[in-house]
């Protein structure tokens, strides 16, 4: 038996994709260069990265849905290449979206056909499914279509038939996404809940309080390569030796993300619409006062709110993505 | 008779997997052909009729077959992809542009039709006589034409009716039977044959087989211009039934929500 | 046991999302009608006399394949683009083993085409369900219906791997259609199809049918057609495995 929960060591994978049927064209895309890592058993371990960042490629690396190309990945000791049948015994998947699930069934019947499919015991399977409804909070609403479910209904009937058949590793592909705060925040306890529980989970997100408030590590990944390892609060360090100057604008001429990024001693700008406004995030050299200069640049631009602050886990975050180690060229822009 | 499977007519991508050569081949050229060879082996295990009968029908039904979908989704394909409020109101006329997303449809049931003849002749080996050719030609186009029309009418319909499929696949296997491509008119009841004066391919179907037989041009011209004749009717039923459920949606706001 | 309880469940629940398709409900139910109505009156136009319910059970067996064929063609198309194949494939089990309640459903589904066409015949054009044999008409059909599943599931498991699966259900009707014999055996075929023929389970369940339907040996035709459905299965279980592997490796369980 492994100490550990889940192993990848050195995954790589490629899509090739062919375009044009006169003269096709084959174009390979490296999703995941080389990821290695590994996950203790109970765990809540979490994947962070952009999107296309290749979190949900490691994920179906993992849970056997695809072949890496490279390198190989045990779950609970078993190949996830050789040993297919042994992994999927002990695992569950759960993405976010929408799709997945059989619209035309009830949440009921959709439990019941993936019960059986994921070898529940005939006679646990009611129980089983009147505790996990009870969980995800759909208990009166089981006999309802499946279409006519709103996102975060759909998204907790994707946990509950995550959980089944009692995987000992769960897979969360951004489970949170297009959900309603408050539904988050309960998602967030469920989770909480099971690795609490002894479950292992891993989890891919690109919601930086999330992963803060839940993992026990977390990997961040971006172009397809781990870039940081560890937990939120040694991940914060990245962002160590910075500051951060937050500035509400109201009409940033374009070029003046550039133009920030030029000064001395900053270290990376981003800029983010909020409604009428914009903010702009200026990592700096904690000894370099860049404040004025910035207020300076921003010269005739009516200026809301100005801040500043010791570095988050987001800072470090986009510290990590962005590149860190170059100085003072790298940005990272979000819409 | 199903161009398009339940499973691709369910599936927002159908119509990228149109334009892949796999589908183009599997759909267009190679079906068909094993639907000309079906209903001409069944012809001559039951002593219906002769090879000529089945093979013209045929190449005359897979230009129609595919010629009405085509004419049908120019249509439909608006509403698949919500332009179809754009082209509701754009000033030029309506009319014209379905007619116009409706002739490319028609050019390649030109060349399947053409295909599939040339295929019939080969495996079953049909005379046909050099000179009947370019009347072939004439009476095939004619076939296209108005079976793109007609297809624009069944269009019209599925602007208001959902199901505009099972419109299609219902009305080209009626065709099958109806246009007497593949079961001689004279063993139809009378409504039947009466019914299949009125749609495409009827009477351009009897002038193919009229010229195989070596019939001069100038005696199938008239049937020709039948077969013309009913294409632009329902052109013309096209653009009424398009502006009728137009302005009729526009009140029942129901253009993109349909 | 617990294999059987889940072909049993999966079948049920296939069952009940295509009984809630109205799309798929209209075509089921009107398709075989109209292609009935053809075949009465292309029998009707022979030369050599035919009993009309030739017309109808052939007409039933060429719906039930239809339905079979897209049914499991479209039926793991439709699973993909509802991001359900993934789910099915992640199952602890043997892949055929999730696909084959697709297709005993959409077998199921299709006997009704069956049902429809003796109806209509005999409601339309007052021709009697009468069979030299009724009772192994009974069984020939479910023989048949069984062997269609088993060569859908053959099938299927490319459809895993494909695309574009539509492509080759498109193309494959009228050449079952015509190969088996469905409407009527055909003997002016070309001497090669006949191995061809053959070695398909359907040709052997339509055999069975119309045997049962116009008198003629029954058992030894149910036998074949279960024999090579037999052989089907276990070709369709190793293909699947296979072709789930490669699934993997090409990346084309999911759409994106």
């Amino acid at each position: 038996m492994s100490d550990y929960a889940i192993e990848a060591d050195g995954l790589r994978r490629s899509y090739r994709s062919r375009t044009g049927w006169l003269r096709p064209q084959t174009t390979v895309v490296d999703a995941v260069r080389g990821v290695t890592f590994a996950v203790g058993r109970g765990e809540l371990f979490g994947l962070l990265g952009p999107n296309g960042a290749g979190k949900t490629t490691t994920i179906k690396m993992l849970n056997t849905l695809l072949i890496p190309t490279a390198g190989t990945a045990r779950v609970l000791g078993h190949d996830v290449v050789r040993e297919t049948r042994e992994v999927r015994k002990r695992i569950g998947y759960v993405f976010g979206g929408d799709r997945g699930l059989y619209e035309r069934l009830s949440a009921l019947d959709n439990l019941r056909y993936f019960a059986e499919l994921y070898g529940v015991p005939a006679r646990e399977q009611k129980a089983r499914i009147g505790e996990l409804l009870e969980l995800v909070g759909l208990t009166g609403r089981e006999g309802e279509r499946v279409e006519g479910y709103s996102r975060g209904m759909r998204q907790r009937l994707h946990i509950a038939r995550g959980l089944l058949h009692r995987p000992e590793v769960l897979f969360l592909d951004e489970p949170s996404i297009g959900v309603d705060p408050v539904a988050a925040r309960d998602l967030r306890k469920t989770v909480a809940d099971l690795a609490a529980g002894g479950t292992t989970v891993l989890l891919t997100t690109h919601y930086m309080a999330e992963a803060d408030e839940l993992c026990d590590r977390i990997a961040v990944i971006a172009g397809g390569e781990l870039r940081a390892l560890g937990t939120p609060t040694e991940l914060k360090r990245h962002a160590d030796g910075r500051r951060v100057v937050e500035v509400e604008a109201y009409g940033v001429a374009p070029g003046t993300v550039e133009l920030l990024q030029a000064l001395p001693g900053v270290r990376g700008v981003q800029i983010e619409e909020s409604g009428a406004a914009q903010l702009l995030t200026v990592q700096s050299e904690s000894d370099v006062d860049v404040q004025s200069d910035v207020l300076a640049a921003l010269n005739g631009v009516r200026l809301g709110r100005v801040s500043a602050r010791q570095p988050t886990l987001e800072d470090a975050y986009v510290a990590i993505v962005s590149g860190d180690g170059g100085p003072a060229r790298e940005s990272l822009v979000a819409a | 008779m199903r161009l398009l499977t339940i499973g691709g007519v369910i599936s927002y991508r159908a119509l990228f997997n149109w334009a892949t050569p796999a589908m183009f081949i599997g759909t267009l050229l190679v079906g068909p052909v094993f639907q000309l060879l079906f209903f001409a082996y069944l012809g001559r295990q039951l002593g219906v009729a002769d090879d000529g009968f089945y093979i013209v029908g045929n190449a005359v039904l897979a230009a129609s077959a595919l010629c009405l979908f085509g004419g049908s989704m120019a249509v439909l394909n608006e509403r698949r992809f919500g332009t179809l409020g754009h082209v509701l109101l754009s000033p030029r006329s309506r009319t014209l542009t379905w007619i116009g997303r409706a002739l490319p449809y028609a050019g390649n049931g030109l060349l399947v039709a053409a295909f599939t003849l040339v295929m019939g002749k080969l495996l079953l080996g049909l005379p046909i006589p050099a000179g009947a050719w370019p009347g072939l030609a004439a009476t095939l186009a004619s076939a296209a034409l108005a079976c793109a029309a007609f297809g624009l009418v069944l269009g019209a319909f599925a602007l208001r009716f959902r199901d505009a499929w099972l419109i299609n696949n219902t009305t080209v296997t009626l065709m099958v039977l109806f246009s007497g491509t593949n079961v001689p008119r004279e063993s139809l009841p009378g409504w039947m044959q009466a019914a299949g004066n009125f749609i495409p391919v009827t009477h351009a179907a009897s002038a193919a087989r009229s010229l195989v037989h070596g019939a001069s041009f100038g005696s199938v011209a008239p049937r020709i211009g039948q077969e013309l004749l009913i294409g632009a009717a329902y052109a013309v039923l096209a653009g009424v039934l398009l502006k009728v459920f137009e302005a009729e949606s526009r009140r029942r706001a129901s253009l993109d929500t349909l | 046991m617990r294999t059987l309880r889940m072909l049993w469940i999966g079948t049920i629940m296939q069952v009940k999302m295509s009984s809630r398709g109205t799309f798929e409900i209209a075509t089921a139910m009107i398709m075989p009608i109209v292609q009935a109505t053809v075949a009465v009156y292309l029998l009707r136009a022979a030369d050599s006399p035919h009993r009309m319910i030739e017309a109808a059970v052939g007409a039933g067996l060429m719906g039930v394949w239809s339905t079979v064929l897209f049914g499991s063609g479209g039926a793991i198309q439709r699973q993909r683009f509802m991001g359900t194949l993934e789910m099915l494939m992640l199952a602890p089990r043997n892949p055929a083993g999730t696909i084959l309640p697709i297709t005993i459903a959409t077998g199921l589904t299709g006997t009704y085409a069956m049902i429809a066409t003796l109806g209509w015949g005999w409601l339309v054009y007052g021709i009697r369900p009468e069979f030299a044999h009724p009772w192994l008409f009974l069984a020939a059909v479910p023989a048949c219906v069984l062997g269609l599943g088993m060569f859908g599931l053959l099938l299927a498991s490319t459809f895993v791997l494909m695309r574009n699966a539509n492509a080759l259900c498109n193309t494959l009707e009228y050449p079952i259609w015509l190969l088996s014999g469905m409407l009527v055996p055909i003997t002016v075929l070309p001497a090669w199809t006949g191995p061809l023929a053959d070695i398909l389970p359907t040709t052997w369940g339509a055999r069975a049918v119309h045997e049962a339907t116009s008198g003629g040996a029954v058992w030894p035709a149910i036998a074949w057609c279960l024999g090579i459905s037999v052989a089907c299965f276990a070709l369709g279980a190793l293909s699947m495995t296979y072709v789930e592997r490669r699934a993997r490796t090409a990346a084309t369980l999911a759409l994106a």
